[in-house]
């Protein structure tokens, strides 16, 4: 069952209470109030200039900075421009967004209008993915009660300013986490990313200016309306500040979301916070960012969780998910998951990322078998290769980065089984 | 077809969700998805009949219907059992033995990993990550999620399915 | 005009479009430019998903595809680099995971993009041990085309040509992933009057027409440049020849008059070339009104013989020249000539009409309507009612659309005629009435010139030679003049040549002589335009 985050901070600390999701619970610990400070006290541009100076990076897996994707949009156009929140959560070992739309949907709102005042955005389609059913419901209410307040309609809280929210859910698609594959879904048709040029912000949902940003990242912006830069620099790295929600699972004592701030070493989210492996077990490997993101072995838990921390071990922050498997599990095992998942939900368009993750696939099912050859994996290797760098969007990079970051670590794992023609861990979680 | 006029076959009331969607879209087909879920909370599946009619509500070409359709995973056109009962088959729960816990349900429902109830009560097969992980192993049924499962308790969920 | 650099060479192209699209405005790609690519097609929308086009621009860490990178002044290109050859590599290794090995049975074989870039930049052994993916393999997507799933490469060029041309949308790509294969919806076949075009854009063989189906290796055609007669648009074609046959019609890029597109229609206008319906031996009706076949001096004799009778008791006002918008300007020049030089002035020419579109198809389904018009043949309505009062009493008929259709219901009023004398490709009911029937030629068996809808004069050159007797018209009239003793008529006739003398003393068609138009036409001059 959901639960609330083990370790809270500032983004999730009222999540315990239940009537901090309905909107009179909301505004009895301060809420709207930085939205209202927002509309009535500031241009768009200083909201812009201190997010940007808060340094917030977007939460979604990219990392941009959220300030200066604002400033992409067009000033002074007719065109009307729209926000997309980005609620397509379907990175495995990720689930921090869907307690964010079921405990704060008020918090995500609020941080829409702040958004959208600073961008000039009429109106915020908020796209989530298919299966969040409940989440989609409860946000649902949110906005129910948002427009019978007039915190949204077409003129919010008074000011005359007019912002509407449309809730879209999507059907079950990775690909639709895309900025542009989202875009697409929400036109109406196949969650197919788009080529850049042109870049959303020019050309965007229903080819208007658009900014798409991603739950968490909205959430975080009413804390920093309220509270200044310098505050929300007090938390995180100089380079990453701020806190996020890592959320743990697999081998470990006690998994569920940590709201902690970035750059908090990956051995303490795991051997602290969630309370490490089972007894009798060591880690094997954790991947720090969910799956798109390359493992980690055991010996560089040390690891900051921030990018600039991550980048130097050949891995990414991602969306936070911590994925810790024990010194039972096979890799290989780990990899025909991996594998499977990336073929089954690459959208077709680009040759290197549609046949690849095929093959990608086909091979390492093939090792796990016990009818694979050490040239296998040298052609894993250099598929990968020609995997990234290539295609429209970045989907057949997150395909091909996880088997390198195998490779890289785990390689002993492939070459035992191709040297006894079996899996050799026979203790190793059901394939 | 009478008179030359299709056969309508969505229902009117959800002809009027259908297009209370489409007022909030700037361009008609914004709101093609949602209709697809209203479509299929009436019918299951979508039948080239109710493609024919969308196609024309939209103004786009049947087939184009069919391509959104086949493309998502919750979308469907062939007829569907009453249930749909997916385990999360993921890494998070695959650690967590969410594999054997299909097995466990295919045994136990007479089916094979992805199939149908011979009642046509339940459609039991596996989707990629929920977004449950901590909670492993999970299944989604229908609209809600089962966490924290064991093969007892899933065993049990699914037999209060009517 | 901004200038670029590819390859270290500089050339200056055009504002505001893409790197393959300026390389193709002037004329570079693919001839001087090597950049493969399979989804980019200079008609199409862009697509960007075959990756194969990427290439190096200075400047971009990573790869560019050239159809989707806007050209800019004092851009830098390199497309032969060690990265774009390997990504070509790789794109290449990864279409052939799952690409049949069909070629020993695909028609494509000779004429395919996947064989030549496999070739040229692929590598030389294939690494994937996996099998490959299973579907359909003769899939009636409609009535011309015939689709194999398991060669398909989802470059999408048929998705969006039948979105984006005939606007049917009858095709799209469904499911994801390495699942992706097109299809249409049921019950609605791949059926516009431009699906065969969908199988020249496939560049492979997943897209094949049915009329061109197992019918020869493409490596035995010489591809000879055309123009398709079923219309008045002309579209520019090559035709597939061998064995002294016509095996097909594609089109031929030209953006003065079809881009690269033809319809259905006009496409297997070719089979009327080689049809079992050609006129093959001259005949002359003997005088128990039977048709008896003959050699040609003979029939051109009789035909003389008749018609100077005529001329002797009734004068030129009892003959009329009908002519056809079928045959070429230089035969419709020598029978202007002719009807002049005989002093008939009784002559016209009309076009059979059907429903034009708004794509290609044009109103009048013959060739050369406006090169008849131009040449002074007009409306026949007074030439026909001459013929019906009785007032003509002797016909020179090319082509029998305009007696066909006016006699249709009455083919009595035809035998008040004393002489038809017909000159026509094709056997057609005026047969019946005819008295002297002189086999002529097509377009694809004379060199010489046609003029289209829009007034482009258009070349044509012989591609196959009939096996029987025939001769184009402007030969048959010049051996008819000659035998009627006419001034100026020797019975030598040169294509060439009648044609520079065409556009000489024709002011229309200064500079449109067969030698003189090129490839893709030139148009008619115009009043007070310099020549």
């Amino acid at each position: 069952m959901l639960t609330v985050p083990h370790v809270t901070s500032y983004l999730t600390e009222h999540f315990a209470d239940d009537d901090f999701g309905t909107l009179p619970g909301y505004e009895r610990r301060g809420g709207y109030a930085a939205a209202r400070k927002a509309l009535t006290e500031m241009s768009p541009a200083e909201v812009i200039a201190l997010v940007k100076d808060a340094g917030l990076q977007g939460r979604g897996g990219a990392g941009f900075s959220a300030g200066l994707k604002w400033s992409f949009m067009p000033a002074g156009t007719d065109k009307p421009k729209y926000l997309v929140c980005n609620a397509d959560e379907s990175e495995p070992g990720s689930f921090k967004d869907r307690i964010l739309l079921e405990r704060g949907g008020h918090q995500l709102l609020e941080g829409i209008l702040c958004a959208a005042h600073a961008t000039g955005a009429e109106k915020t389609f908020v796209y989530v993915r298919g299966e969040y059913a409940q989440p989609a419901r409860t946000l649902s209410r949110c906005i129910d009660e948002a427009y019978e307040k007039g915190y949204l309609g077409p003129d919010v809280m008074g000011t005359g300013f007019r912002h509407d929210v449309v809730l879209q859910r999507g059907a079950g698609a990775y690909i639709c986490g895309e900025e542009t594959g989202l875009l697409e879904s929400l036109g109406g048709g196949k969650g197919q990313p788009r080529k850049k040029p042109p870049f959303p912000a020019q050309y965007g949902a229903f080819g208007m200016p658009t900014t798409v940003n991603n739950v968490e990242t909205f959430s975080h912006v009413p804390h920093i309306v309220r509270n200044g830069a310098d505050w929300f620099r007090s938390f995180g790295t100089e380079k990453s500040p701020g806190t996020t929600l890592f959320g743990v699972s697999g081998h470990v004592v006690r998994p569920g979301l940590f709201e902690l701030p970035l750059g908090t070493p990956l051995a303490e989210i795991v051997l602290e916070h969630a309370g490490g492996v089972p007894s009798g077990r060591s880690i094997k490997g954790v991947i720090p960012g969910g799956m798109s993101m390359p493992i980690l072995p055991a010996d560089q838990l040390d690891v900051p969780m921030a990018n600039e921390f991550l980048r130097e071990r050949k891995t990414m922050l991602g969306t936070g998910g911590v994925m810790v498997m024990d010194d039972r599990t096979c890799m290989v095992r780990v990899a025909c998951i991996v594998t499977w998942f990336f073929r089954d939900e690459s959208c077709g368009q680009c040759t290197q990322c549609r046949e690849g993750t095929g093959w990608l696939n086909k091979i390492v099912r093939r090792i796990e078998r016990g009818a694979g050859s050490s040239e296998d994996i040298d052609i894993l290797l250099d598929v990968a290769g020609k995997m990234e760098g290539q295609t429209i969007c970045a989907f057949a990079d997150a395909a091909a980065w996880p088997v390198q970051g195998l490779l890289r670590h785990f390689r002993d794992d492939f070459e035992r089984h191709v040297r006894e023609q079996k899996c050799p861990f026979t203790e190793s979680f059901e394939l | 077809m009478d008179e030359g006029r299709p056969r309508v076959v969505i229902s009117r009331s959800a002809r009027q969700r259908i297009d209370a969607e489409i007022a909030k879209y700037p361009v008609r087909r914004g709101a093609l998805l949602p209709a697809l879920h209203i479509v299929h909370e009436e019918r299951s599946h979508v039948d080239p009949e109710i493609a024919v009619e969308l196609a024309e509500i939209f103004e786009i070409h049947p087939v184009d219907v069919m391509e959104v359709v086949s493309f998502y995973n919750m979308f469907y056109s062939t007829p569907q059992a009453r249930h749909h009962a997916y385990v999360c088959t993921n890494l998070s729960c695959s650690l967590q033995g969410a594999r054997g816990l299909l097995r466990g349900l295919a045994a136990h429902l007479e089916v094979d990993e992805h199939g149908n109830t011979a009642d046509g009560r339940i459609h039991l097969g596996h989707e990629e990550c929920l977004g449950a992980c901590a909670y492993a192993p999970m299944m989604r049924v229908d609209d809600t999620y089962h966490e924290d499962l064991d093969l007892e308790s899933a065993k049990r969920i699914l037999d209060g399915l009517s | 005009m901004p200038r670029i650099t590819v390859d270290g060479n500089v050339y200056e192209v055009p504002e505001g479009r893409t790197i393959l699209q300026a390389l193709d405005d002037v004329g570079l790609l693919m001839n001087g430019v090597t950049i493969p690519h399979y989804c980019w097609h200079p008609k199409l929308s862009i697509d960007g998903s075959c990756r194969l086009c990427q290439v190096e621009v200075e400047g971009a860490p990573k790869l560019q595809i050239a159809c989707n990178t806007p050209v800019e002044e004092g851009m830098a290109i390199r497309t032969d680099t060690e990265r774009v050859r390997s990504a070509r590599e790789g794109v290449m290794e990864l279409l052939l995971v799952n690409h049949p090995l069909d070629c020993p049975i695909c028609d494509q074989a000779g004429e395919c993009k996947l064989q030549d870039y496999a070739y040229e930049f692929g590598a030389l052994q294939s690494r994937s041990r996996e099998p490959r993916r299973a579907l359909k393999k003769n899939v009636d997507l409609g009535p011309t085309i015939v689709f194999d799933q398991e060669r398909c490469i989802l470059c999408r060029r048929c998705v969006r040509f039948c979105r984006e041309i005939p606007k049917t949308g009858e095709l799209a790509v469904v499911n994801r992933g390495d699942s992706s294969v097109i299809e249409t919806f049921p019950g609605i076949p791949l059926d516009n009057d431009y699906s065969m075009n969908v199988a020249d854009i496939c560049p492979v063989g997943a897209l094949t027409t049915r009329d061109f189906r197992f019918k020869i290796r493409v490596w035995f055609l010489d591809e000879v440049p055309g123009v398709c007669t079923g219309c008045s648009r002309g579209c520019n074609v090559h035709l597939g020849v061998a064995n002294n046959r016509v095996y097909r019609y594609v089109p031929r890029r030209n953006d003065e008059v079809n881009d690269t597109w033809m319809c259905d229609v006009g496409r297997l206008t070719y089979r009327a070339i080689g049809a079992a319906d050609r006129l093959r031996i001259p005949q002359v009706r003997n005088d128990r009104g039977v048709l008896e076949d003959v050699g040609y001096r003979e029939a051109i004799a009789a035909a003389a013989a008749r018609l100077s009778r005529l001329l002797e008791s009734k004068g030129p006002g009892a003959i009329a020249g009908i002519a056809s918008p079928h045959a070429m300007n230089e035969d419709l020049f020598t029978f202007r000539r002719f009807l002049d030089a005989l002093g008939v002035e009784a002559m016209g020419a009309a076009v059979l009409q059907g429903e034009a579109d708004a794509i290609l198809i044009t109103n009048e389904r013959a060739a050369n309507g406006a090169g008849a018009r131009a040449l002074g043949f007009g409306d026949p309505a007074q030439v026909v009612a001459r013929i019906r009062d009785g007032a003509a009493d002797a016909a020179v008929v090319f082509g029998h659309d305009v007696i066909h259709r006016e006699f249709l219901g009455d083919p009595a009023a035809l035998d008040r005629l004393d002489t038809i004398v017909l000159l026509d490709s094709h056997v057609s009911p005026v047969v019946r009435s005819a008295h002297v029937i002189l086999p002529t030629r097509v377009p694809a068996e004379k060199l010489g010139t046609l003029t289209n809808c829009d007034g482009r004069v258009q070349r044509v050159e012989p591609a196959v030679e009939p096996v029987w007797e025939a001769l184009a018209e402007g030969e048959v009239i010049s051996r008819l003049g000659a035998a009627l003793g006419l001034p100026g008529f020797d019975g030598d006739w040169d294509a060439r040549r009648v044609s520079a003398a065409m556009a000489s003393s024709v002011p229309a068609f200064a500079g449109c002589d067969v030698e003189s138009v090129g490839p893709s036409g030139r148009p008619l001059r115009r009043e007070g335009e310099p020549a």
